[in-house]
């Protein structure tokens, strides 16, 4: 708690002179006005504070609001919500490799490259605005895998089916995905789809056309994962089928390359090649059952 | 996240309906069709999966299975003229079957992979500079090592198989296995690039090896896969050194003394004596036809 304190004090920096000489943060932001548009570079340096993190670090330049050089510039856009690595919406390319800002440290990032902090939106998905990205198709493959339990009426159906420990621990890891699409960003089969909308096209159109472009290209790591993890479910488990006919359906798990970035990657260290190659065996039974079964 | 149910996204709205939760996207198994507002899937569309599993299978059975037999095969010239020759005369003896066997498992099945293989290579974003994780080295060298393969390939078939011969290829004469073979590859710079291309191809069969596992669900854990890639670093060892061996065997091959022996054996053939195995043993020169 004393400890905490002093780092508060420390912290506030209120002139006392006795905080050692830091260097102060040079970042530079990959930032784009519109979607679809120019992206250019901007250079800010903020204060050195003990703990930063990069969110913290957009937070002064957003009050700022002035790039290095002293121009004044309109604040840099960002998503985050939890600032805990549980939201997953702050996924952003610093120092070049994916990661969550609310958990990028300063000082770590500045261990790697010292003279400044490199921060991009990713680049697997279109750009809104500066760091802000639209990461619909990520929901939509979880859309594609009905990752979800079944279960939607109000009757009183009981209770359900148990679930071992052993159960249990195997899917407690798979649970913990937070949406945060590094593993999609750092899969190499994985590509982008950034579609706009034609002038005659209505809106209604427009959605179908990039749904179905969505739908016929890869559904991504976090999507097998959780495939894998309602179909081990025993409710879930009940339309394990229509998992697996959309995992083996275009776009689906064939396009794995086995990279294994994904699971490198992955903020929550999901075992995610693991879920991958038992998709791949479930997909291998399931073909062989379409096959002869029909 | 506590629980196990309650993981996933919380946008989506469970939905036991066939349809869609956006009703504006008709899907196949939706009751109410309509007009799709977008274009119908191809044929390989539809079968994507399987192409792509059948890609795989290929690179095992036959292509895969091909490339070690001929490997071995071609590393018996380190026993010498006469023990290649043995091997080269029975696959021979197929006659005039040979071709279609050829063609059937060994050039349409690789013409297959070949081709899948391309598309593949052409719709991935490799990234080893933002992620230089050896699992990201590994498909970046599969690739890499894939293309390699393609081009050796297609200049190997042509300098050595007959089917090269109207292109001022088909080196390989058959009846004069160890030492036709030898005096083409001779120029430092042929071994060389055999060197590479053997390499290379045994990289992308080992590691795809290991892949495989993966894609077919064989090995699931990172252990099983641990265990399995071990196996397969064993397994591209022993092809590379009988890869290179063969190399280094038709190098020092003394071509005279290999010629001699070949044609003896070219006559006992021609005698209709029993062809192979039981020839060598009668006869009367040195059988290694090797250099002192
Ligand atoms: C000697 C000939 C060849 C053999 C024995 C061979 C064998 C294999 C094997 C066993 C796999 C693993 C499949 C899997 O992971 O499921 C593979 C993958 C692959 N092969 Fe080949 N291959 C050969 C030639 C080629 C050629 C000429 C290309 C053309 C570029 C190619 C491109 C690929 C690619 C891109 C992959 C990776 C697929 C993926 O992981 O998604 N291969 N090969
Ligand atoms: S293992 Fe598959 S899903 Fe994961 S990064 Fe590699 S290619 Fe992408
Ligand atoms: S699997 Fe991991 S990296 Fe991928 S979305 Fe989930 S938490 Fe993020
Ligand atoms: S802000 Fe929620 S994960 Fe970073």
């Amino acid at each position: 708690m004393i400890k905490a304190a002093e780092h508060l004090d420390h912290e506030s920096g209120n002139g006392h002179g006795q905080a050692p000489e830091v260097h102060p943060v040079r970042v530079r932001i990959l930032r784009q006005d519109v979607a679809g548009g120019e992206s250019y570079w901007e250079r800010y340096e903020v204060p050195h504070e003990p703990n930063m993190n990069v969110i913290s670090v957009l937070q002064k330049i957003a009050a700022l609001a002035r790039t290095r050089d002293g121009r004044r510039v309109a604040p840099v856009a960002w998503d985050c919500s939890c600032l805990e690595e549980v939201c997953g919406s702050c996924t952003m390319l610093i120092n070049g490799r994916t990661r969550m800002a609310c958990s990028a440290l300063v000082d770590k990032l500045l261990a790697e490259d010292p003279v400044e902090i490199e921060i991009r939106p990713m680049s697997k998905f279109p750009v809104v605005r500066d760091l802000v990205v639209d990461r619909r198709r990520l929901f939509r493959s979880l859309e594609r895998v009905k990752a979800w339990v079944p279960v939607d009426d109000s009757y009183d159906h009981g209770p359900g089916p148990r679930i071992s420990p052993e159960q249990q621990q195997d899917a407690y890891p798979l649970a913990e995905c937070i949406s945060c699409g590094c593993c999609l960003e750092a899969c190499p089969q994985f590509t982008k789809i950034e579609l706009s909308r034609g002038d005659a096209e209505s809106e209604a159109d427009f959605e179908a056309r990039r749904r179905q472009a969505f739908d016929a290209n890869f559904v991504g790591p976090h999507a097998i994962s959780q495939a894998m993890l309602f179909n081990a479910h025993p409710t879930g488990g009940m339309i394990a089928d229509e998992r697996l006919e959309a995992l083996t359906s275009k776009g689906g798990i064939q396009m794995c390359g086995n990279a294994q970035n994904c699971v490198a990657v992955c903020p929550k260290r999901i075992p995610l090649t693991r879920s991958i190659a038992r998709a791949g065996r479930a997909a291998t039974v399931w073909a062989i059952k379409k096959l002869f079964d029909r | 996240m506590p629980g196990v149910v309650a993981a996933g996204p919380p946008p989506i709205l469970p939905k036991v309906s066939a349809c869609d939760g956006d009703r504006r996207v008709p899907t196949a198994a939706c009751s109410t069709p309509r007009k799709p507002p977008v274009s119908e899937s191809s044929f390989l569309e539809r079968n994507q999966f399987l192409i792509y599993r059948l890609f795989s299978l290929s690179g095992l059975i036959p292509v895969g299975a091909f490339l070690v037999v001929h490997l071995l095969t071609n590393a018996s010239v380190l026993g010498g003229a006469a023990s290649f020759q043995s091997r080269v005369d029975m696959i021979h003896s197929l006659g005039p079957l040979l071709v279609p066997v050829e063609v059937a498992f060994i050039f349409l099945p690789l013409a297959f992979h070949a081709a899948v293989g391309f598309l593949i290579v052409a719709n991935g974003l490799p990234n080893v500079g933002s992620y230089p994780y050896v699992g990201n080295v590994r498909y970046t060298l599969q690739r890499v090592t894939g293309m390699i393969a393609a081009a050796f390939i297609v200049w190997h078939v042509l300098q050595l198989h007959w089917l090269g011969t109207p292109v001022g290829g088909g080196q390989f004469d058959p009846h004069y296995a160890s030492s036709s073979a030898a005096v083409a590859i001779r120029p430092l710079w042929v071994t060389a690039l055999y060197a590479v291309g053997v390499l290379s191809v045994v990289f992308h069969f080992a590691n795809g090896l290991w892949t495989l596992g993966i894609t077919w669900g064989i090995w699931t854990s990172p252990a099983a896969m641990r265990r399995a890639n071990a196996v397969s670093v064993v397994v591209g060892l022993v092809l590379a050194a009988a890869g290179l061996g063969a190399l280094g065997g038709l190098r020092t091959l003394d071509v005279d003394q290999a010629r001699a022996t070949e044609r003896w054996m070219e006559e006992q053939r021609e005698q209709r004596l029993p062809p192979s195995g039981e020839t060598s043993t009668v006869q009367p020169t040195s059988t290694t036809g090797k250099g002192e």
